[in-house]
C-alpha cells in the first residue's frame, strides 16, 4: 500500500485539479475498479455483459483481458440471483462488484440488497460484514420510458446501513468508486447513463475521496443550492444564469447522501439565509424532503424563506423527449425555484 | 394508479399525524400575584408573540407591580396562541393574560397560525374529548386541523396553486384540459405554493425566521414595518431597509441621552457596550422609540454588539430618566475627618473578630445618615406633588451593584427601622442582602419602601462622585472613599483620614442651608463616632 491521497475536509483541496489530462467518466470508473483489483486480489467484478461485450456501456472495456474470467464475471441476466450470490461471496471475505446494467432493474434483486446486505452486519451481531459495491446507471433522461428510468436513490436512501454515493464529475466518480471499494459496508453507487461521456480533469496519481464530505462547487451569497448528481451541473448552470440577474448562488455537491454532510450545507445557509434543494428522484420522501427538514431544523431562525425544493415531477417518467426533459430538475425550473425562494420572482 | 391518487389526496393528511390525535387543551396565562401587596399589574413588555413555541421556564413577559418589574416565566410546552393584554395595559391579578395551545398545536408556523389557531380552537378542543372519549378521529375533527396551517388561508385554494408546478410547470391551459389531472402529491405542493395574499394587515404578522431574528438584534419594531413577501410576509430585505431608514433617521433627535446619567447613578458599573439600541420605556411602546430619538442606529458607521435589555436595565433606565427628569436636582458636598472614626473600627473589629463581625466604613455611614434622620425629618420624606410626605420610619436604602460576569445591574436593599439598629445589625443585614442580591435576587420586601438612600463607591477607591435620587427619596449621599491624606490639625501639618460625601436632594422637598446641616450633622457624628454607639 503505497502512499495515497486522501482528500482532507478542506474544500479548497477537494476539487479536481486544474489542466492535466481529461478523460470520460466511464473511464475513471474503470480505472476506480481496476486500479482496486491491481491493488486487492479479493476484488472482482461481476454482471450482465461485463466480461466478453465489455459492459453495456462500456465501462469495464477491457478488464477481462486483463483480470482474466475469474475476476470479470458475466451472469445470467438475473439480478436477484448474482446479486444473491455475491453478498454471499461478500460475507465470506471477498470484495464484489455488482454491474447492475441498470439500477431500474434492480429492483427485482431488492430482497437481497435491501433485505439482507445492508442488515448483515446487524443481524449476525457483527459476525459477518457485506463489503459490496453495488454500480449502475440511475435516473432519467435517455428516453427509456417509466420503467428504465429510475431514480432509486429516493427508495433506497430510507434503508439504514447503506451507503449511498452519487458522483456528478469523472474526477469525484473516480474517487469516490475507490473509497467504496475498500468500504467495508455496502455501497450504492449510482452513476448517470447521460453523463458516462463527459470529460473531465482527472489526475494520473491516485486519490481517494471521503464519504460525507460535500464540496462547494461555487461561492454565492444570495442562496444555497444544494444537490448531487447529475444536477449539480444544471444547478451551476443556473447559478451562471441567476448571477446575471444579480442573483448569486452558492452550489453545494453533497456527493454521498448517506452519509449526509448537512454540516457543510448548513454553514452555507447560515450565510445566504435562504436553500434550494435540487434532487432527481420524487419528492414524497426522498433525500431531498430529508435534507430539506434538516435545514429547517438546523437553520430555522436563519432561513429567509422555506427551503424549495426542485424534484422530477411526481408523476411516472414520460418517453416523450420534450416531456421528460420537462418532468426532470432543468436549469429553467432551478432558476424559478431561487427566485421564488430569494423573493424575486 | 390514478384510483390510488385519488384515495390518497382524498383522505384528510391530518387523519395520519398523531399530533392531531391528542392535542392538548389551550392552557390559560394569568395575571401571577408576585408580591403580597400586588392588587393589579401591568405588561411591560412581551417577549414572545403568538405563534412563538415556549418551553417551560421561558420568560414570556416582564410585569411590573407596583412595586418593581419582574420576569414572568411559563410552566408548559406549546406555542403562544393568544395575547389577549397589550404591552401597557395594567389588569387584575389572576386576569387570563394569554394562552398556550398544547405541544404539537401549529408547530413552527410562525405568525401564521394565529388565525387559524384562534378559529379552530373550538374544533381542536372538540378533537381532543373524541380522543380522550376513545372514539375514531371523526372527519371533521381531522380535517380541521393542521391543514390549513401552512398557509393559513382560506379553504379555498385555488387548483393551480394546489397542484405541483412540477407537473406541467409551464403548461397552456389548454396542455392542462388534455392532459388527465394529475394527482396532487402530499408534499409537492408547497414546493412553490403561495399563501394567499392577506387583504389588509389585520391579520396575523408574517415574518420569516431570520427577519425575525435580525430586527430582535437591531431593535427594530417588527409591527412598524410592511412586508415585502408573500402576504405581506416580512423578510429579510425589509429590515436592512428599516435599518438603512433608521441609520438615516439617526441625528434627528435631540434629546439628550439618558446613558450617561444612568452609567453616573448606577455609577459602580460601567458595562462596556452600550444597550442603547432598543426603548428604554417599553411600555410606551413604540412612541418611545419615536420618541426619544437616541437609539444608535444599525446603519450609523459606528461598530457595535448589541445586547438586548434585560428587565432590571430596564427598570434602571426608566426609574432613573424619570428621576432626572422630573427632580429638580443639586448636589452638596462636605468632607469628613475620619481618624476617630476609623480608629473605632479597627479597634471594634479587632475585639469583634471572634465573634465574625467585620463593620465596614459603610456601616458607620448607614447608622449615621439614620440616626440624623431625627433632626432632620425632610431628609426622609417624599414629594407628594401638592404636599411633602415625611415617613415615620426610617429605611434606609443601600445601593448594590451586581456582578459583572450575570449581566451587572443595581439593586437597592432597605435596612429597615435603621435609626433604630445597631451597627452590628446594619452590619450583619447589609451582608447578608447583598450577598442575596448577588445570588438569588432580593424580593420585593427587601427593596421596597426606602426613604433615604445611601450609595457608596468607596471599596473602588472613588473619593467623589454625585448619584441619582431614587424616587420617592428626596435625597442620595454618594459616600466617597476614607483615605490618608495631609491634613491640617490644630493649625499644623499631619496625616489624618478622611472622606467626602455628596448629597443629590430634590430641591422641592430640600434646601441648600438644609442639607448644608444635615452634613454637618453627619461631620459631627463621623468625628464622635462613639454617638454611633448608642
Amino acid at each position: 500500500m503505497n502512499h495515497v491521497t486522501v482528500e482532507s475536509a478542506d474544500p479548497a483541496r477537494m476539487a479536481a485539479p486544474e489542466g492535466g489530462r481529461e478523460i470520460e467518466l466511464r473511464d475513471a470508473l474503470r480505472e476506480a475498479m481496476s486500479e482496486e483489483m491491481r491493488r486487492d486480489a479479493r476484488v472482482f467484478l461481476l454482471g450482465e455483459e461485463v466480461a466478453q461485450y465489455h459492459g453495456a456501456y462500456k465501462v469495464s472495456r477491457g478488464m477481462v483481458d486483463e483480470f482474466g474470467e475469474r475476476r470479470i464475471i458475466d451472469t445470467p441476466i438475473s439480478e436477484s440471483g448474482f446479486a444473491g450470490m455475491a453478498i454471499g461471496a461478500a460475507m465470506l471475505g471477498l470484495r464484489p462488484i455488482v454491474e447492475f446494467m441498470s439500477w431500474s432493474f434492480s429492483l427485482v434483486a431488492a430482497d437481497p440488497i435491501l433485505n439482507n446486505a445492508p442488515k448483515m452486519l446487524y443481524m449476525s451481531g457483527g459476525q459477518f460484514g457485506c463489503p459490496i459495491v453495488f454500480r449502475g446507471n440511475d435516473g432519467a433522461g435517455g428516453q427509456l420510458g417509466s420503467t428504465h428510468s429510475w431514480s432509486v436513490e429516493g427508495l433506497y436512501s430510507n434503508v439504514p446501513g447503506v451507503k449511498i454515493v452519487i458522483p456528478s464529475s469523472p474526477y469525484d466518480a473516480k474517487g469516490l468508486l475507490k473509497t467504496a471499494i475498500r468500504d467495508d459496508d455496502p455501497v450504492f453507487f449510482l452513476e448517470s447513463e447521460r453523463m458516462l461521456s463527459v470529460k473531465g480533469p482527472v489526475p494520473e496519481e491516485e486519490y481517494l475521496i471521503p464519504f460525507g464530505q460535500a464540496i462547494v462547487r461555487r461561492a454565492g451569497r444570495d442562496c444555497t443550492l444544494a444537490s448531487w448528481g447529475r444536477p449539480v451541473n444544471f444547478c451551476l448552470e443556473a447559478a451562471e444564469q441567476l448571477a446575471k440577474e444579480g442573483i448569486d448562488c452558492e452550489v453545494i455537491d453533497l456527493r454521498t447522501i448517506r452519509p449526509l454532510d448537512i454540516d457543510s450545507v448548513v454553514r452555507s445557509v447560515r450565510r445566504t439565509n435562504c436553500c434550494v434543494v435540487v434532487d432527481q428522484s420524487w419528492s414524497f420522501g426522498s433525500p431531498g424532503s430529508e435534507l430539506a427538514a434538516q435545514v429547517h431544523a438546523a437553520c430555522f431562525d436563519d432561513l429567509d424563506n422555506f427551503v424549495h425544493r426542485v424534484h422530477s415531477a411526481d408523476v411516472p417518467t414520460p418517453y416523450a423527449s420534450h416531456l421528460e426533459q420537462e418532468y426532470l430538475p432543468n436549469v429553467r425550473r432551478i432558476c424559478e425555484a431561487v427566485r421564488h425562494a430569494t423573493y424575486r420572482a | 394508479m390514478c384510483a390510488e391518487s385519488a384515495k390518497l389526496s382524498v383522505m384528510p393528511p391530518t387523519a395520519l399525524d398523531p399530533r392531531a390525535l391528542d392535542r392538548p387543551m389551550p392552557i390559560d396565562i394569568t395575571m401571577p400575584r408576585l408580591s403580597d401587596t400586588m392588587e393589579a399589574g401591568t405588561v411591560v413588555r412581551w417577549h414572545v408573540k403568538e405563534g412563538d413555541a415556549v418551553l417551560s421556564g421561558a420568560v414570556v413577559a416582564d410585569i411590573e407591580t407596583d412595586k418593581a418589574t419582574m420576569e414572568m416565566q411559563v410552566f408548559d410546552d406549546g406555542t403562544i396562541s393568544r395575547i389577549l393584554v397589550p404591552e401597557g395595559q395594567s389588569v387584575s391579578v389572576g386576569t387570563k393574560i394569554a394562552e398556550i395551545a398544547g405541544e404539537g398545536d401549529a408547530p413552527g408556523a410562525t405568525g401564521a397560525a394565529n388565525a387559524a389557531n384562534a378559529a379552530n380552537a373550538a374544533s381542536a378542543a372538540s378533537g381532543a374529548s373524541t380522543s380522550s372519549t376513545g372514539g375514531g378521529t371523526t372527519p371533521a375533527a381531522s380535517t380541521s386541523a393542521p391543514k390549513s396551517m401552512p398557509t393559513s388561508g382560506p379553504k379555498s385554494v385555488p387548483a393551480s396553486e394546489a397542484r405541483p408546478p412540477d407537473a406541467a410547470p409551464s403548461a397552456s391551459a389548454a396542455d392542462r384540459s388534455s392532459a388527465p389531472p394529475p394527482p396532487p402529491p402530499p408534499g409537492a405542493d408547497f414546493t412553490f405554493a403561495r399563501a394567499p395574499t392577506a387583504g389588509s394587515g389585520d391579520g396575523p404578522m408574517r415574518v420569516s425566521p431570520v427577519a425575525r431574528r435580525m430586527a430582535e438584534e437591531m431593535g427594530i419594531d417588527l409591527s412598524r414595518l410592511r412586508g415585502s413577501g408573500p402576504a405581506g410576509r416580512i423578510i429579510k430585505r425589509d429590515i436592512e431597509a428599516a435599518a438603512e431608514t433608521r441609520g438615516a433617521a439617526i441625528g434627528s433627535g435631540n434629546q439628550p441621552a439618558g446613558r450617561s446619567t444612568v452609567g453616573a447613578s448606577s455609577g459602580s458599573l460601567d458595562r462596556s457596550p452600550s444597550p442603547l439600541a432598543t426603548p428604554v420605556v417599553p411600555a410606551a411602546g413604540a412612541a418611545a422609540v419615536g420618541g426619544t430619538g437616541l437609539a444608535l442606529g444599525a446603519r450609523s458607521g459606528l461598530q457595535s454588539a448589541e445586547y438586548p435589555l434585560s428587565s432590571m436595565r430596564q427598570t434602571i433606565a426608566r426609574r432613573l430618566l424619570e428621576s432626572t427628569q422630573s427632580i429638580p436636582h443639586y448636589q452638596v458636598s462636605m468632607t469628613f475627618e475620619m481618624d476617630a472614626l476609623v480608629a473605632l473600627r479597627g479597634s471594634l473589629n479587632t475585639d469583634l473578630q471572634t465573634a465574625g463581625v467585620k463593620l465596614s466604613v459603610n456601616d458607620f455611614v448607614v447608622r449615621a445618615c439614620a440616626l440624623a434622620m431625627s433632626r432632620h425629618p425632610f431628609f426622609n420624606a417624599s414629594w407628594g406633588g401638592d404636599r411633602i410626605h415625611v415617613h415615620q420610619t426610617v429605611n434606609v436604602g443601600v445601593a448594590v451593584a451586581l456582578d459583572e460576569e450575570k449581566g451587572g445591574g443595581l439593586l437597592v436593599a432597605t435596612i429597615r427601622d435603621a435609626d433604630r439598629k445597631s451597627l452590628r445589625q446594619i452590619s450583619a443585614e447589609t451582608k447578608a442582602l447583598s450577598e442575596k442580591a448577588r445570588t438569588k435576587g432580593l424580593s420585593m420586601e427587601e427593596m421596597s419602601d426606602s426613604t433615604f438612600t445611601i450609595s457608596n463607591l468607596g471599596m473602588f477607591g472613588v473619593e467623589h462622585f454625585t448619584a441619582i435620587i431614587n424616587p420617592p427619596n428626596s435625597a442620595i449621599l454618594a459616600c466617597g472613599a476614607a483615605v490618608q491624606k495631609p491634613v491640617v490639625r490644630a493649625g499644623a501639618l499631619a496625616v489624618g483620614w478622611e472622606m467626602m460625601a455628596t448629597l443629590s436632594l430634590d430641591h422641592r422637598v430640600i434646601d441648600g442651608a438644609m442639607a448644608a446641616r444635615y452634613l454637618s450633622t453627619l461631620k459631627h457624628l463621623f468625628e464622635h463616632p462613639t454617638l454611633l454607639l448608642v
